[in-house]
């Protein structure tokens, strides 16, 4: 192995790994809090991506990239909360809420991605670029959105720890994750807690589904592929742990580069749902997961 | 009024069940659309594979996602046999049920470590894996083209094509009637009870000596059989497999089955399968609307009806029927 083979997947593996944590920090938050799996996930982020394009783009609204990312979280954010009263909360005194909520998300997302085609057509989409150009890193030339990419992962996930660790909303997300009944008990309201877990959980999509759609394109099943991704990467990163996740993000990324050099486009995935088997079967709470 | 509709809901259910057979036997003399014809064949077709899944997430209890592979795995077993083998098309079935079973097997290993939804997560990443292995060796299954052309299946020169798919027509129907026998008989066995008692009461089947692991893994290889070969069927009338068959796609339309007719009712699964064949086939027109009707009535039947219809219905009739009974001192008089 050459020294720009290894030099090209640790960059591709950095760059993979942001996103891949972007990605899945929204899905691992309703993961520990909820205790389900948000098969929706992924067309939230779709849902995003088209809204901030219809705020940003030219040819719609045309009012800039920035705006168009506000809007996008603060929709997403209710769209999420909307979601969790419709398709979560009448079951969730339920023993099997867990496996209810997985019909009904994906239930959700079939709407979501055909409702998308619905208003925004199946033609491809992009989003326009925060910034152009390339900078020299590692030794080799990186397009600048990568960099951005690169950066906006661990200042986004910052700031969801500093919410979760420094705000009382935080802490009463965080309370309900590890305990559910003494926080009912110590008076935080669940129900409440739940539904805004969801919203935040959407307005993350939002943010990862917009960093999608500058780097690769918007169409209504954008959200299918990165869905699964974050499904392995919040797996192994273990229930309800945050910083697990990014680091399992980074992990599974650089997996990902590797096997795509030496194995190909088609084996990779096996490879991946290969580990995420594995690490179900004989560490189900994930490599950082608490017992 | 009420009372003859009574006196027809008395009629036994084995009179109901002759009715239907018969029906299903005289269909394709009396009938002359070819494409009815085609959505009955698919009807009976998903209410095979409906009525089997309803055995592991019903019955069992256990959120067995992996079953949409077991029937894309048959019908690709079916196909590659027959396409790149030539082996005969009935062998075919046959290999197809029997790769459906060892993917059970090899998908209930690691399911027996796990509960609740750790299952359901570990049966999707399987599915995910089987998917991307197909479409990996691209020389035998096409890759993510699919594998086309595949015989029809023959029976000396008369193929199943012939006379509006009328082989394929009889096929599907001793396909479906074989499966619900089958299925009808396990739910009723001591071994169909013992999964019921693990599904009810896991800690007291146990400790009155149910084997956990042994039923389980019998439950999904029971439930694989009829699975691959319908995959393997399915795959012989249309003429394709694609790794579509293991999409959301098919998944959500045969869940909102399961549950429109109402999960553990066999019979309740195989009214979900017409029903829903029928009205999707009629939604087909309206393009990307056709998924938000679906995904709405999947929600709304979770919300509404959390028992499914089919269970709803027979509570109606219930009702009906007290309503209709003679009154006791009517009967007094009439003696």
């Amino acid at each position: 192995m050459t020294v720009q083979s290894l030099e090209a997947i640790l960059l591709t593996g950095l760059v993979l790994g942001s996103l891949y944590a972007l990605i899945s920090t929204g899905l691992s938050m309703v993961w520990g809090t909820l205790r389900i799996f948000n098969f929706a996930y992924g067309s939230f982020m779709t849902v995003g991506a088209y809204v901030a394009w219809t705020i940003a783009d030219k040819s719609a609204l045309g009012a800039g990239i920035w705006l168009g990312v506000v809007i996008a979280i603060a929709v997403l954010i209710a769209l999420g909360m909307l979601s969790e009263r419709i398709l979560i909360a009448p079951f969730i005194k339920r023993r099997d809420v867990a496996l209810i909520a997985i019909i009904t998300t994906l239930a959700a997302s079939l709407f979501f991605e055909n409702g998308a085609q619905i208003l925004w057509g199946p033609r491809l989409k992009q989003l326009p670029a925060m910034v152009q150009g390339n900078v020299r890193f590692l030794g080799t030339m990186v397009d600048l959105q990568d960099v951005i990419v690169m950066i906006s992962a661990p200042i986004v996930l910052g700031l969801v720890a500093l919410f979760l660790y420094r705000t009382r909303l935080g802490r009463a997300i965080r309370a309900v994750e590890q305990n559910r009944d003494s926080a009912l008990l110590a008076g935080v309201n669940v129900p409440l807690i739940y539904s805004l877990t969801f919203g935040f959980s959407a307005g993350l999509a939002s943010v990862a589904g917009v960093i999608l759609g500058i780097t690769r394109f918007i169409t209504p099943t954008m959200g299918d592929a990165p869905l699964l991704e974050a499904f392995i990467v919040v797996i192994l990163g273990g229930l309800g742990s945050l910083g697990g996740t990014m680091v399992a993000a980074y992990i599974i990324a650089l997996i990902e580069a590797t096997c795509m050099t030496f194995l190909g486009l088609y084996w990779t995935p096996v490879v991946l749902f290969a580990i995420m088997i594995l690490t179900l079967v004989f560490k189900p709470t994930g490599l950082f997961g608490k017992e | 009024m009420a009372y003859k509709l009574a006196a027809w809901m008395r009629m036994p259910r084995v009179l109901v069940v002759i009715v239907g057979i018969v029906l299903l036997i005289v269909f394709p003399l009396i009938n002359t659309s070819e494409y009815l014809q085609h959505l009955v064949i698919v009807a009976l077709l998903y209410a095979v594979l409906a009525c089997n899944w309803d055995l592991t997430l019903g019955y069992a209890g256990v959120f067995n996602w992996a079953h949409i592979a077991f029937f894309a795995l048959g019908a690709y077993a079916a196909g590659i046999l027959a396409k790149s083998f030539g082996v005969s098309p009935w062998l075919c079935i046959l290999a197809g049920a029997a790769v459906a079973v060892v993917a059970s097997v090899l998908v209930c290993l690691p399911v027996l470590r796990v509960k609740g939804l750790y299952v359901a997560l570990v049966t999707f990443a399987f599915g995910e894996l089987c998917l991307h292995i197909v479409v990996s060796f691209s020389q035998y299954t096409g890759g993510s083209q699919g594998l086309v052309l595949i015989p029809p299946i023959t029976i000396g020169s008369y193929s199943f094509m012939q006379n509006q798919d009328l082989g394929y027509y009889y096929l599907a129907v001793a396909l479906f009637l074989a499966s619900t026998v089958f299925l009808a008989l396990v739910i009723r066995s001591h071994f169909g009870l013992s999964i019921m008692a693990l599904r009810d009461y896991e800690d007291y089947a146990i400790s009155r000596g149910v084997p956990l692991a042994r039923q389980r893994l019998l439950t999904f290889m029971l439930s694989a059989i009829f699975t691959g070969a319908t995959g393997a069927v399915y795959g012989f009338y249309l003429g394709v497999v694609s790794p579509e068959l293991f999409g959301f796609g098919y998944t959500a339309t045969l869940i909102s089955m399961v549950l429109l007719g109402g999960i553990s009712t066999l019979y309740g699964s195989v009214l979900g399968a017409f029903v829903l064949t029928f009205v999707s086939e009629f939604l087909v027109s309206l393009g990307p609307w056709r998924y938000v009707i679906v995904s709405s009535i999947i929600v709304g039947v979770l919300l509404f009806y959390p028992e499914g219809v089919y269970p709803g219905l027979q509570k109606l009739f219930r009702r009906l029927r007290v309503h209709a009974q003679p009154k006791p001192e009517d009967t007094v008089k009439g003696t």
